[in-house]
């Protein structure tokens, strides 16, 4: 049952632990929401950049998290802070020294010490120094078994073999050479580097891993002596974060996701994510201790620059824009030919909302999320600003195709290490083998071809504490209104209410009853649509209502969900589950679609070449060529 | 009943010709008392770290265990809560070999230091064995396939010619103890066999569900088990050729492992998480549940049998490790407080085999 790295239950933790600290230690998070203005000058901006690290590095150092001065309780984030600020220099070696005594196993460990050892060169004494390196000899670091958990470990000890280059077998816990092990970790590497820019990322889109690339690829890019090899990282760093500016809604990331977590499918901001979007951007607050593991970037955020092309997509996005996207599945070990299943995204960003969705099925077996409506919040903390459906799917033979362990274990222990609502009937988080999504503009239509014989034979649609106006119309159309957007869910089969229970992230707890409602319909042949549009597209709610009722809809369940849809775009969607949607006459095929394709990211399927456009700005990354080339448009 | 091999195994021991750092265990009502000093060794990969996550922190009697004289549980090597499988190699008993998530480790050594070889691209070990008559030859087992090496694991290779292109997930591996080069492999689709050390693989049993565990009987190696995850098991007279469903086992459900008893020709048991233990005391014809003794629902994880007294183990899901001394009838906590085993292995004692 190794499978599963849960970094997020040491996030949860690390939260309980930081939200009984005085929140005036954190003024990003509990201060007023932050200017979205574009900040034209480069010097304000980097400034602006390297203050917002600086203060999560003296929120670190600053023992807000222990409440205490002693170096005997310092954490190693903490040392390494206060390392950073030059403070007890002393104290940080010797705290280093009793923490090496020990040592962890596996990413989680390997990182945080590899930032520490960098850090350290010229701040620790001989003897932590030592203490660090001997522990890098004494004690096996298991590699995990996810993708950022190679990402993590190979770039470790990619890290660590160049700081001890010449070392031999037997000074190292896996009784290879520095040489070995750093060829090794070369390899792998520039293979993810590979496969992210060729076919798509795994793991894409996720609203608490993206900590968990971009805090390894700052350390490649800051501590590299391989110049080609930091290039690498910052080349990768780009490519992550572009994405992340593209697709969050001032901010705030949404779905679809190859993993996220009970907590940030529903309070959207309260992620990982955001506290990318603040530290890079500054346009939105960081969540609760800066997500914890966000600390850790900015220990090296001094050596990552945020590229102005990358700044202007997070925080002068035009409105309405497509973005479509190839992403990839995690790697399959049954059931299926494939290694890696491809993934079709869809991104429709609007000022005051954001559709996204992938075509449903399987990426990831436990923590996917399909598609949703989020809605922009003027203050997004505590606010549940999005809706969505899903089919509540938990089986055996889910975790056969992604875990090598045996299944009835594993369906049983996933609720104990972290993903506590994996099997239950009211969950909000997952994917399912018999969904099957189409978006177009603000339409998504979810249909759901169940078997006899599902464990949870139902759809839960969600439905937010922070809607207003909830009705239920004659018509078959529930009409709700979020934020600035109208939305229109349309249940394709009767259904009933029960209370939303929210499933905290971590170690299995009763679920809570935050607000909210799910919408349960249990039938197996089902289906969801929902139309979003902005109120101020109509001169009132009933407007909004008025026009949904007007649009033609057909749809059967028998023998199989179809739907004829005319949207209120405009489009006529024909979709049946099992085949191929068809908009507009002409059948969806994404796999012609590009590796990237939108007004401000472009890359060809294969190329390793993503183009990087805001106005007269461009930057192009070369993953092949390991380039980065930034130009500006000349007006004629 | 005896094999040829485990004849001259037993001989080799009494003349002396053994390293014999082991003794008869010390375990109380031991069902069948060795008349000769110890044939095997017997060993555990188990954790007693219960949800281990990556990123948690392991303590140091995870990994690999060996049977002392008085019948507790020494460990030795590194913390690794991820051993699946453990060989020693035929020419040298310090030469070692480990499944692991990472991949294939071997210790040189005895266990005392470890070195991994396999590499990014082999990874999330299922099972490993060592060839009998073939010093330094090594397969791996892993969830994309078989891996060989033919110089104690320095280097590897993937043998999968003959295994599908994709979706080769092995589960286990077991080497044929009377052929060189002859080997018995299972996993997702099936049972596959090799007589040209992995060169090239023939399907022999195609299975509806992956194959956990493939074991040949320490009695007469042209008898075979195999159990599998929704299939039932399966049983092979004639080497491991052809294979006939054990209609005694119910099926579906899922089937983790299986051992023979060393000590009992006739006695058999099946471990898994819809049945617990199952037993056979005739051979294979009736088979029976018994885990009357063992926390309910018998979520039983792995069993194994000590190759010397016929103590019956179940590691149960959740719990702790179970012995029986009357082979499942009533059941007991071991000493291993806590743990949960990935794998009981027997290694049969024996000259070491020269290099060829």
């Amino acid at each position: 049952m190794t499978r599963f790295l849960s970094s997020s239950l040491l996030r949860t933790a690390a939260l309980l632990l930081a939200l009984t600290a005085p929140l005036a230690a954190q003024p990003s998070f509990s201060g007023p929401m932050p200017s979205t203005s574009p900040v034209s000058d480069a010097a304000a901006r980097r400034a602006a950049y390297l203050a917002r690290a600086n203060e999560a590095i003296t929120w670190v150092a600053g023992n807000t998290k222990y409440r205490t001065d002693d170096p005997a309780n310092f954490d190693l984030a903490e040392v390494i802070a206060k390392m950073l600020l030059n403070q007890d220099l002393e104290g940080c070696s010797r705290r280093i020294i009793e923490l090496m005594r020990e040592p962890g196993h596996g990413p989680f460990w390997m990182f945080p010490t590899t930032c520490a050892a960098f850090v350290g060169r010229d701040r620790l004494s001989p003897e932590a120094r030592d203490a660090i390196r001997q522990a890098w000899r004494t004690t096996r670091q298991m590699r995990g078994n996810t993708e950022n958990h190679f990402v993590m470990y190979y770039t470790s000890l990619y890290l660590m073999t160049e700081l001890y280059p010449d070392d031999p077998p037997e000074s190292w816990y896996n009784g290879l050479s520095s040489a070995e092990n750093r060829r090794e970790a070369r390899e792998f590497l520039i293979h993810w580097m590979n496969l992210a820019t060729t076919i798509g990322q795994g793991e894409f889109n996720a609203t608490h891993y993206i900590a968990e690339y971009a805090i390894p690829l700052v350390f490649l890019k800051a501590w590299a002596k391989d110049p080609e090899m930091s290039r690498r990282g910052q080349i990768m760093l780009d490519w992550i974060f572009a994405e992340l500016a593209v697709t969050s809604l001032h901010g705030t990331l949404r779905g679809p996701h190859a993993r996220t977590d009970e907590g940030s499918v529903i309070e959207r901001w309260n992620a990982m994510s955001s506290h990318f979007n603040w530290q890079l951007f500054g346009n939105v607050p960081p969540p609760a201790a800066y997500a914890i593991w966000g600390v850790y970037f900015a220990f090296a955020a001094e050596h990552y620059e945020v590229p102005e092309v990358i700044y202007r997509l997070a925080v002068d996005q035009s409105p309405d824009f497509v973005q479509r996207d190839h992403k990839r599945t995690a790697r399959r070990f049954r059931f299926d030919d494939r290694e890696w299943g491809r993934t079709y995204k869809t991104s429709y960003m609007r000022h005051d909302y954001a559709v996204g969705s992938y075509q449903g099925g399987l990426v990831d077996p436990i923590q996917s999320h399909v598609w949703d409506v989020t809605w922009a919040e003027a203050e997004p903390r505590g606010k549940h600003n999005t809706m969505f459906s899903l089919h509540p799917h938990a089986s055996s033979r889910v975790m056969q195709t992604y875990f090598a362990t045996y299944p009835e274990p594993m369906v049983t222990g996933v609720k104990f290490e972290g993903k506590p609502s994996y099997d239950s009937a009211d969950k909000v988080m997952g994917c399912s083998p018999y969904e099957q999504v189409v978006q177009d503009l603000d339409t998504v239509i979810a249909l759901y071809d169940i078997p006899v014989g599902e464990d949870y034979p139902q759809v839960n649609g969600f439905f937010s504490k922070d809607l207003r106006d909830v009705t239920e119309d004659a018509s078959g159309w529930i009409f709700a209104r979020g934020g600035n957007a109208f939305l229109a869910y349309r249940p394709l089969a009767p259904y009933r209410w029960i209370p939303y229970r929210h499933y905290n992230t971590g170690w299995a707890k009763q679920p809570k009853e935050l607000g909210g409602r799910l919408l349960v319909s249990e039938h197996l042949r089902n289906g969801t649509i929902v139309q979003a549009a902005s109120a101020s597209e109509f001169s009132d709610f009933a407007a909004f209502q008025a026009a949904i009722r007007a649009l033609p809809l057909r749809f059967s369940l028998e023998p199989r969900p179809t739907v004829t849809l005319r949207t209120l775009r405009g489009s006529t969607i024909y979709m049946t589950y099992g085949a191929a949607p068809v908009i507009n006459g002409r059948p969806v095929d994404p796999m012609t679609w590009k590796l990237f394709e939108g007004p401000y990211l472009n890359a060809e399927l294969n190329s390793q070449r993503l183009v990087i456009t805001h106005g007269k700005l461009t930057r192009v990354l070369d993953a092949r060529a390991v380039t980065i080339t930034d130009s500006v448009r000349i007006a004629p | 009943m005896i094999d040829l091999r485990l004849s001259r195994v037993l001989a080799l021991a009494t003349v002396g010709l053994l390293t014999l750092s082991g003794a008869i265990s010390a375990a109380p009502a031991a069902p069948a008392t060795p008349t000769a000093a110890p044939a095997y060794d017997f060993y555990l990969c188990s954790t007693v770290a219960r949800h281990y996550i990556i990123g948690s922190k392991v303590v140091s009697a995870n990994g690999l265990f060996r049977e002392l004289p008085d019948g507790s549980w020494q460990h030795f090597g590194q913390a690794d809560t991820t051993l699946t499988g453990f060989a020693v190699d035929a020419g040298d008993p310090k030469v070692v070999y480990a499944a692991a998530l990472n991949g294939c480790w071997r210790s040189l050594d005895g266990g005392k230091s470890w070195q991994i070889n396999t590499g990014w691209a082999i990874t999330d070990g299922r099972d490993v064995a060592a060839d009998p008559h073939a010093p330094g030859h090594v397969y791996f087992a892993y969830v994309d396939g078989l891996a060989f090496s033919s110089d104690h694991g320095r280097t590897w290779t993937k043998r999968e010619t003959g295994l599908p292109s994709q979706a080769n997930y092995v589960a286990t591996v077991e080497v044929d103890r009377t052929t060189a080069g002859r080997v018995v492999i299972g996993g997702e689709r099936g049972i596959y066999l090799t007589t040209n050390a992995g060169r090239l693989w023939e399907r022999v049993l195609a299975t509806s569900a992956t194959v956990n565990d493939v074991q040949q009987s320490p009695h007469d190696p042209q008898e075979w088990l195999a159990a599998t995850d929704a299939d039932g098991a399966w049983s092979s007279r004639d080497g491991g050729k052809t294979w006939t469903r054990l209609a005694g086992v119910p099926h579906p459900g899922p089937l983790y492992n299986l051992s023979f008893d060393p000590t009992n020709p006739r006695r058999r048991v099946i471990g898994g998480w819809a049945h617990g233990a199952l037993v056979t005391e005739d051979g294979g014809a009736t088979w029976e549940a018994r885990n009357t003794g063992l926390p309910q629902p018998a979520l039983v994880w792995r069993v194994g049998v000590h190759p010397l007294t016929g103590r019956l183990y179940a590691s149960v899901s959740g719990k702790t490790l179970y012995r029986s001394d009357d082979f499942g009838r009533t059941w007991s906590t071991d000493r291993l407080e806590g743990a949960r085993v990935n794998a009981f292995i027997t290694i049969p004692r024996q000259a070491p085999v020269a290099a060829r």
